[in-house]
């Protein structure tokens, strides 16, 4: 799944602790997200649009691998 | 996130406090074998088959004699690395708990491949001492896989702006 909550965070102008906090997690789990290494929970992603003040499909996105089954 | 089944973060600490004197105990009782015998007390037992070591009568829900060192250091690592493994990081989220879930498997898997193993390839007495390193192993595995994860994922944060 492609995010883009770096570009938004930038946009926002938060520093990856401020987001967390915003968002009641930890600086790692943004870093995380940021990377593709962590795809956040439905809530998670729920609070990231709602700070960002967009849809959360603006901010992820599947990608075609994510439909492979394993 | 909630997260169910977690001590309290203060835990950790206590379980440090109490591990390190356990396993040096630990360490002792095993290169020595030594029975302090001041701890040579009798003590209530579910069932005590002591004819294996001493040829004494089997004990059923009864009071029998016993040597409580290895009680007492097995009882102190237990507990001491539950609370280390399983008591919430400061931090604790979504992202922390996969971390968490990932080592435990990670952990189960080493713990049991070790034992499979021995089963196959270690016996007598040998085998015994695995059998018994085995009952805290899986606890170390995951404390060691666990904090190795959350150094790592820490180390990259330095390389973020």
């Amino acid at each position: 799944m492609k995010n883009s909550v770096r570009l938004e965070r930038a946009v926002l102008d938060v520093s990856q602790a401020e987001l967390g906090s915003m968002v009641q997690v930890s600086r790692q789990t943004i870093n995380a997200i940021e990377g593709g290494e962590y795809n956040p929970s439905v809530i998670l992603s729920l609070k990231l649009a709602s700070v960002f003040n967009k849809h959360v499909t603006e901010i992820f996105e599947l990608e075609e691998s994510d439909w492979a089954c394993d | 996130m909630k997260t169910n089944y977690l001590l309290p973060h203060q835990f950790k600490r206590i379980g440090w406090i109490i591990f390190v004197p356990a396993m040096l105990l630990g360490i002792f009782f095993f290169a020595s074998e030594v029975d302090p015998p001041f701890l040579n007390i009798h003590v209530f037992a579910f069932f005590d088959d002591g004819a294996i070591f001493n040829g004494d009568e089997d004990v059923i829900f009864g009071i029998t004699k016993n040597n409580i060192f290895d009680e007492l250091i097995g009882l102190s690592l237990i507990v001491s690395m539950v609370f280390i493994a399983f008591s919430r990081q400061k931090n604790e989220d979504e992202f922390i708990a996969k971390i968490r879930l990932e080592s435990l498997v990670w952990a189960t898997y080493v713990n049991y491949a070790i034992l499979l193993i021995a089963i196959l390839f270690v016996y007598g007495m040998a085998f015994f001492w695995i059998m018994v390193f085995n009952m805290f192993t899986i606890l170390l595995f995951f404390i060691i896989r666990f904090n190795w994860a959350l150094y790592k994922s820490n180390n990259t944060l330095k390389h973020e702006k």
